[in-house]
């Protein structure tokens, strides 16, 4: 361990890291593993491997539900609920990006007023709204109180990245336009949303997963009816067949696609922009 | 006025008074918070000219520039364009086009669809519109690159696509924002001659920021130096190089020594000084004439001294010191002398300098004739543009 330059084997301390990232990697992908590969048990199977006579069964009983939970129902409540959050993320998180390009007086504390619900805890936060809701006499659901939760969730992060977005945009870009004779809209819908569409799609892209994983904030303000997360919660309690891992696996499925189709969307723009039509 | 030919190529997009490119403003002042970016200027650029704002960062030129374009609004004072005052005026309306300093090209669209761009947001059609692009193209000689996206270009090509895009909106003053100073040194003298010349075929104002001398005194009709919010000098480059108003102006713009001294004597036009070391200088007054006692300060330009070896002088116009460095310029060599006032500069021919080569260290004596010694206006008090002292251009 001299200090010396060397130009002979890696430093110790290369082992150790790569071993910390390997457990990491394990640690990360090994359960899903394990469940997308016991997803495919068969009707004779149990919880644990190893697994026998594989089969789609599982999905089967997924979607035509007899001793499970109402996963579909669930999942037609969890995706226009994470498409909801993700629309109106992205809204607000641009226009509230372009309010705050020009400095205006209270900006800061408006900015930290919004991150402030990152630190607040999801639990706390859903117990105060369905209280809150209570007391003015609203029933809670999904797609009002529920969004709501979700939203002070998401949002935060979408204002981030927006900030981080617009912030590194040069203000010239509008200037040219300005220039050039374009009016504001014109500058907005022809010059700046098209520069900060990649920002954008990841702005969407967090907004629709933090909404659709998203458990201590669904907990108590999504009404009687569940989202995804609370319906997995709730079957890990009283379904003890494979169908749980069958569950895991499309859920699972479902999150890589979203993101699949936001990066693409992405590199595809950042390559027509590098390479020309 | 060749402009006129592209005024009527363009047809609809051709604006009033386009005769007029003349830029005058009046009492023009900018703040910033407590601060002053521009303190009240009064300057007229002349129609068709190529004018320089010349000056250190932080001096004012850029505000100036944005604020001929509309892209910043003036505290006070006014701005006319022709003869119209074009103040709160958008810059379309004014017939002005800026060129940005990264040229801010649109990076999601196509060079052709960035040149077209001011015809789109006219609503001129697709076809129209890439038509009349395609030919600016043309004259920038880019028309083979027209698919493109700006990340593919070279600087050169980028700076070309954008005075394309500013050009086809048929502006009657074109405002350029230190537009080559991203380029490297081979292709910014290139492009400074493409300017120049674009600039005699289209007859129009064109009024370009930058920092670098000799890019100025290169390129511009007229040259304006300014110095912390205010302009110190406006003339043309001639005049800037070799009749610098004030010490700050010489030295910024070098080329030049400033001496100071005190009055001796002053008859018919001939004044006498004495520097503090005792070295004597005679001047013909031009301005004001100088009272005996008072401060003066002259400038002599680094390539009108002739250098001897030699450890002191009594001699009229000269000066005595060490040689402190010398650098090899090609043409001339760059000898830079330590005297006992502060630091003289004398380029030497190559010739003369091989002839009789001094090294650093070398005690020398440097003279000039009273016919290169020019009066400057204001005592040189060291401060105003300190950073120049040694100036090494």
């Amino acid at each position: 361990m001299s200090a010396s330059p060397s130009y002979g084997p890696r430093p110790w301390t290369f082992y150790v890291l790569a071993a910390l990232f390997t457990l990491f990697v394990i640690f990360l992908y090994g359960p899903m593993i394990a469940v997308l590969i016991l997803s495919f048990q068969g009707p004779t199977a149990s919880l644990v491997f190893p697994l026998r006579e594989p089969s789609l069964m599982w999905f089967d009983e997924l979607f035509n539900p007899r001793r499970t939970g109402d996963v579909v129902g669930a999942f037609n409540r969890s995706l226009p609920l994470a498409l909801g959050v993700m629309l109106l993320t992205v809204l607000i998180s641009v226009t509230a990006g372009f309010a705050f390009r020009r400095r205006f007086k209270g900006a800061t504390a408006i900015f930290y007023t919004a991150i402030a619900s990152l630190i607040v805890p999801g639990l706390v936060l859903s117990i105060g709204i369905l209280v809150t809701f209570r007391y003015l006499g609203w029933s809670a659901t999904w797609y009002t109180s529920g969004l709501g939760a979700h939203l002070s969730w998401a949002l935060p992060f979408g204002l981030l990245i927006m900030f981080a977005v617009l912030g590194r945009l040069s203000p010239s870009y509008e200037e040219a336009a300005y220039d050039l004779g374009a009016s504001r809209w014109q500058t907005v819908k022809e010059v700046v949303v098209p520069i900060v569409f990649p920002g954008m799609i990841a702005v969407a892209l967090f907004g629709f997963t933090l909404s659709y994983d998203e458990f201590p904030r669904s907990w108590l303000t999504v009404g009687s009816k569940n989202t995804l997360p609370l319906e997995i919660w709730t079957m890990t309690t009283n379904v003890t067949s494979p169908a749980l891992y069958a569950l895991g696996t499309v859920t699972t499925i479902v999150s890589f696609l979203v993101i699949a189709i936001a990066l693409s969307s992405i590199i595809l723009i950042q390559r027509k922009r590098s390479r020309g039509k | 006025m060749n402009s006129m030919t592209t005024t009527a190529a363009h047809g609809s997009t051709a604006r009033p008074h386009q005769e007029n490119g003349e830029i005058r403003l009046v009492g023009l002042t900018k703040q910033f918070g407590n601060s002053y970016a521009v303190e009240n200027i009064d300057l007229t650029i002349p129609h068709g000219s190529y004018c320089c704002l010349l000056g250190p960062s932080g001096c004012g030129k850029t505000t100036i520039l944005r604020m001929i374009a509309g892209h910043e609004t003036p505290t006070s004072g006014k701005i006319y364009i022709g003869d119209q005052m074009v103040v709160g005026k958008p810059p379309v309306e004014r017939g002005t086009a800026m060129m940005f300093q990264s040229y801010a090209l649109f990076p999601h669209l196509s060079i052709l669809d960035n040149v077209a761009f001011y015809l789109k947001m006219r609503n001129v059609g697709k076809e129209a519109r890439r038509q009349k692009a395609l030919e600016m193209l043309a004259r920038v000689q880019l028309d083979h690159l027209k698919d493109r996206m700006p990340a593919q270009l070279s600087g050169g090509q980028q700076q070309r696509v954008a005075l394309a895009r500013s050009l086809i909106t048929n502006p009657k003053v074109l405002l350029l924002d230190e537009p080559l100073s991203a380029l490297d040194e081979f292709l910014r003298l290139k492009m400074r001659g493409e300017l120049k010349s674009l600039q005699n075929e289209l007859g129009i104002t064109f009024v370009h920021v930058t920092h670098t001398q000799p890019e100025a005194i290169a390129l511009a009709d007229m040259v304006v130096v300014m110095d912390t919010g205010r302009i110190d000098q406006a003339d043309t480059a001639n005049v800037i190089f070799n009749k610098p108003k004030t010490p700050y102006v010489a030295r910024f713009m070098g080329g030049q020594n400033v001496l100071t001294g005190m009055v001796e004597s002053n008859a018919g036009g001939a004044v006498k000084l004495k520097a503090a070391d005792g070295s004597v200088f005679e001047a013909h007054a031009e301005g004001p004439a100088a009272s005996v006692g008072s401060k003066l300060s002259i400038s002599v330009r680094r390539d009108h001294v002739t250098l001897r070896r030699g450890e002191t002088t009594s001699d009229v116009n000269s000066i005595a010191g060490v040689v402190e460095a010398t650098e090899y310029q090609g043409s001339y060599v760059k000898v830079t002398i330590k005297t006992a006032t502060g630091i003289f500069v004398a380029n030497v021919s190559d010739r003369a300098y091989f002839a009789e080569q001094v090294d650093t260290g070398d005690k020398v004596v440097t003279s000039w004739s009273n016919g290169d010694v020019h009066v400057l206006s204001k005592v040189d008090t060291g401060a105003a543009g300190d950073s120049y002292l040694d100036g090494g251009h």
